[in-house]
């Protein structure tokens, strides 16, 4: 399935580019919005909107029961333990529309992650670029091709558990396309140093973790490479908790205000 | 209110303080001379330079802490590196005593989970001027502060300098993972590892183990001492290439790539206190690559305490230490991050160590481009500089800075004297670049002060206090021994002792834990040593050894006297206290030639080794002394002294 990441990422490119170079805040902004509409609609469609809005009486009643007769015990015992049943038949009717956002929403949060959650490079400033190769394979063949405007820094270090280390300096600020070989097979592997805000690819995986980190498209199943990695500094976020902490934290609470807001006039209840 | 008072701040100009820790008025004198330090002799030229009376002892700790207060010991607290507890006779470090109270622990599975422990505060006692300059709406920034460490609250801005400790609590403990053989003497944890060869390839390269960072704080009793297997560690792995002369080191998450014979940038090593990290520790170092082949050699720094996440506060208030790894990258916390240790066990060359003290000054100049950023007209700002004070220690026996034709120190190696004679004027040189960028970084009407705590003086015969008390007859062990510890004193036929490296007590009865001495008889005994110690002579030399003995009464003046030595020995230049005697220990002989690394000393009597001041504007008056220069500051903002401050304001035109 993760071959699906490089064409979901490129439809993401041309949705997020035109708004977003230059001016994060609409996206970050903008997307959050989307995001809550789209859950308000799938949570209308999928959930039981009945039961959900009688699962919610219920709690008020009894709550209204413990209020009445706070001196009762056995009333207050008895709505309490009805409070927790039906906390759990409305978390219940929830699972279902949860499950069906779950995907559209941790593709939105992930392509906004890419795109805004980390910083290029320095210029100038050396960073590693780790290798991994599958189990069992040894590192020893691994070459590194670099583009112009970046320097290998110190030779390489290869490992004998299959990891091969390439110490890497940019001297000049883009997207870098880097060339790594095992054999008879090329990867590529971009890096982003220097220049303004933009999408950086910390890492290029055939893993599920290529999901979580979408900048490039996953390295095909049956690579012999298993991940390509450069550590990447995390974007400052001003008052929010930099990287990817702030993009989550922005969204799930801008999408929630929005989701809070927008429920009754799209006639959601939840 | 404090816009108003912020107002009145800003009405006048601003000021600055460069505190190098050790700079010499001598040898700053030569050096204007010869025309190699610009900026301090434009200073010189255009205001003042002059001599700064330093504190008795001429300590770093109880100098600064004179400084920072305005009052001597007597006021602060601080009379020495290491203080003694009366009941026990054991040293103690100074600027954090015991915390007093019992501490409140649960136990569960083995841990022991703190309900209430008391804490541990700074002994500094007094009002630090940068709280008064606070209070009176002045903007402060005081970087890298000696002796404030425990951080004590307080809403200036205070970056903890000399006392922070390392992730273990300690001054700094270096680790070298080795599979070469060490001397056991070594300050550092010399892990002895063993390099691999996992892929059968004939070439060993693979070295899995563990750095120790902070004590495993879950599983000590509250005030136990961490034994070596009691700290927390952090799995760290090398792989050497099997072709290059490089190695890729692993942290956690991180990894970098180094060839032999460089240093790797920080590195974060994390350490879980409770399991599934429920209270992790974070920590930064640094690794050298000191030999790949054919031997194993790498050295990590003492694990400083993150900026990012603070395992202790280093500053005040507590968020500017992550404020300023956001701004400048990861720094330097531990106290003095120049690893003398490792010079002094052999483990450094002084190439090596040089190029590790270069590191340390591009940490500072960093700090000192933000200062110079954040400061605001009408503001004040302090840097403290350890380089000289530091250098000249190590460096002094490569020949003497002060005194050219001096003979050569009993620790001088004709190999490697010629190519470090001058290593100690270089460091002067870079601080007169600082200076230079100082000049020009802050509004043309900021005065500008440069000053130092202590000057130097060479270091070339250790002296054994102990020893010549037990000779004098005033120090007995048990048993008819005539070496050993404080725990092997006779205390029943003891009249006084030395703990600290200036300070002399009395056996007091009733004061001290086993006390024999009459605090009627107090004075004549105190005569009766300071006319032996003032009369000590060097054998081979026939110098005088000590130049001054003075009693605390007569030194100090404030609410803290009584915690202080008794008497205060003032060496002469040349000499001092030995590390062992420091400690308590008592030797064989009385006298030893200084064969160590640590070569500069300034542990003296305070005349011998005044410190600089120097003024962008010129001054009035001479013979001022630290307190005055805390006082100038206060004056300078307007801000009443407090009745406890004892120096005078300097009258700068």
């Amino acid at each position: 399935m993760t071959f699906l990441v490089g064409p979901i990422t490129s439809v993401f490119d041309v949705l997020l580019a035109p708004f977003g170079h230059g001016w994060p805040w609409f996206d970050l902004v903008l997307w959050p919005l989307v995001g809550a509409v789209i859950a308000l609609v799938v949570y209308k469609y999928v959930s039981n909107q009945k039961a959900i809005a009688a699962a919610k009486d219920r709690i008020a009643l009894h709550l209204y029961e413990v209020r009445l007769f706070p001196e009762d015990l056995r009333i207050v015992l008895g709505s309490t333990l009805k409070i927790l049943w039906r906390n759990a038949v409305y978390v219940g009717h929830n699972l279902l529309p949860m499950a069906v956002m779950l995907a559209p929403m941790m593709l939105l949060i992930t392509q906004l992650v890419s795109h805004y959650a980390f910083a290029p490079t320095p210029v100038g400033e050396p960073v590693v670029l780790q290798v991994a190769l599958d189990s069992g394979r040894p590192a020893s063949s691994v070459q590194l091709e670099v583009p112009n405007g970046v320097t290998l820094d110190a030779p390489p270090v290869r490992t004998a558990d299959g990891h091969a280390y390439f110490r890497l300096r940019g001297d000049v600020a883009g997207d870098h396309t880097l060339v790594v070989r095992q054999g008879s097979e090329t990867q590529t592997k971009v890096w982003s140093v220097g220049g303004e805000a933009r999408k950086v690819s910390p890492l290029r995986t055939d893993s599920l973790e290529a999901w979580l980190y979408p900048g490039e498209p996953a390295l095909p199943g049956d690579s012999s490479f298993r991940e390509l990695r450069i550590a990447t500094a995390a974007q400052p976020m001003h008052w929010l908790p930099d990287g990817e902490g702030g993009i989550l934290l922005w969204f799930f609470a801008l999408s929630l205000l929005a989701g809070f807001a927008l429920a009754k006039p799209m006639g959601v209840t939840f | 209110m404090m816009a108003w008072l912020s107002a009145a701040a800003f009405a006048q100009p601003g000021m600055f303080v460069l505190g190098v820790d050790g700079m010499d008025p001598v040898i700053l004198q030569r050096l204007i001379d010869q025309g190699r330090v610009p900026n301090l002799a434009k200073m010189a030229r255009e205001g003042a330079f002059q001599p700064l009376g330093t504190a008795n002892p001429p300590q770093s700790p109880v100098a600064w802490s004179t400084f920072v207060t305005g009052v001597d010991p007597g006021g602060h607290g601080i009379f020495d590196f290491i203080h003694r507890d009366p009941a026990t006779y054991h040293p103690i470090a100074s600027a954090t005593p015991a915390p007093e109270g019992e501490a409140t622990v649960f136990r569960l599975f083995g841990y022991v989970l703190p309900i209430s422990v008391p804490e541990a505060g700074n002994n500094r006692g007094g009002t630090p001027f940068w709280d008064l300059l606070h209070k009176a709406g002045v903007p402060v920034e005081v970087y890298r502060i000696p002796g404030n460490f425990p951080v004590p609250e307080s809403e200036a801005k205070v970056l903890s300098g000399m006392g922070t400790p390392d992730l273990r609590g300690g001054y700094g403990t270096y680790t070298l993972f080795t599979d070469q053989p060490v001397p056991s003497t070594s300050k550092g944890d010399i892990i002895r590892v063993q390099v691999a060869d996992y892929d059968l390839d004939g070439i060993p390269d693979t070295v899995d183990t563990a750095l120790k960072g902070a004590p495993d704080v879950l599983h000590l009793e509250p005030g136990q001492v961490p034994r070596d297997d009691d700290y927390l560690t952090a799995r760290v792995s090398f792989s050497v290439d099997p072709e290059h002369e490089t190695v890729a080191v692993r942290t956690g998450d991180g990894v970098t790539v180094l060839r032999e014979g460089e240093w790797s940038p920080w590195m974060t090593v994390s350490y879980d206190a409770a399991p599934f990290g429920l209270m992790p520790i974070e920590g930064i170092v640094r690794f050298y690559a000191k030999e790949l082949r054919p031997g194993f050699q790498i050295y990590a720094s003492p694990v400083n305490i993150s900026p990012a996440a603070p395992a202790m506060p280093l500053t005040s208030p507590t968020d500017w230490a992550t404020d300023l790894l956001d701004e400048i990258g990861p720094y330097y916390t531990q106290g003095m991050p120049e690893d003398t240790n490792a010079l002094r066990d052999g483990t450094f060359t002084d190439d090596e160590y040089l190029k590790q003290v270069g590191l340390v000054q591009e940490d500072t100049r960093r700090v000192l481009d933000r200062a110079l950023d954040g400061f605001k007209p009408g503001s004040f700002g302090f840097l403290y500089v350890s380089d000289i004070d530091l250098q000249c220690h190590m460096m002094w026996r490569h020949g003497d800075p002060k005194t050219p034709d001096a003979p050569p120190h009993p620790a001088m190696d004709p190999a490697t004297a010629a190519a470090h004679a001058g290593n100690i004027d270089h460091f002067y040189e870079d601080v007169d670049e600082l200076v230079g960028t100082v000049r020009a970084g802050l509004p043309a009407d900021t005065r500008i002060i440069v000053m130092s705590d202590h000057g130097f003086q060479p270091f070339h015969t250790k002296f054994h206090l102990n020893a010549w008390l037990r000779d004098a007859g005033l120090l007995v062990l048990k048993d008819g021994a005539t070496t050993g510890s404080l725990t092997d004193v006779d205390w029943s036929r003891t009249k006084a002792y030395g703990v600290g490296f200036n300070g002399l007590y009395l056996n007091i009865r009733g004061r001290e834990g086993q006390g024999i001495v009459d605090p009627a008889a107090a004075g004549a005994l105190e005569a009766e040593i300071r006319a032996g110690l003032e009369g000590v002579l060097a054998p081979e030399t026939g110098a005088r050894v000590v130049r001054r003995v003075v009693s605390r009464a007569q030194a100090y003046h404030g609410a803290r006297v009584a915690e202080a030595p008794d008497l205060v020995v003032g060496y002469d230049a040349g000499f001092g206290n030995s590390d062992e005697s420091t400690l308590g220990m008592v030797t064989r002989a009385v006298f030893e030639p200084n064969r160590e690394k640590w070569s500069g000393n300034h542990l003296m009597d305070p005349e011998v080794v005044p410190g600089v001041l120097l003024v962008d504007r010129p001054i009035e008056g001479s013979g001022h002394d630290l307190t005055d220069l805390t006082a100038t500051l206060l004056e300078h903002f307007g801000v009443a002294k407090p009745a406890e401050y004892v120096g005078q304001p300097i009258t700068i035109r």
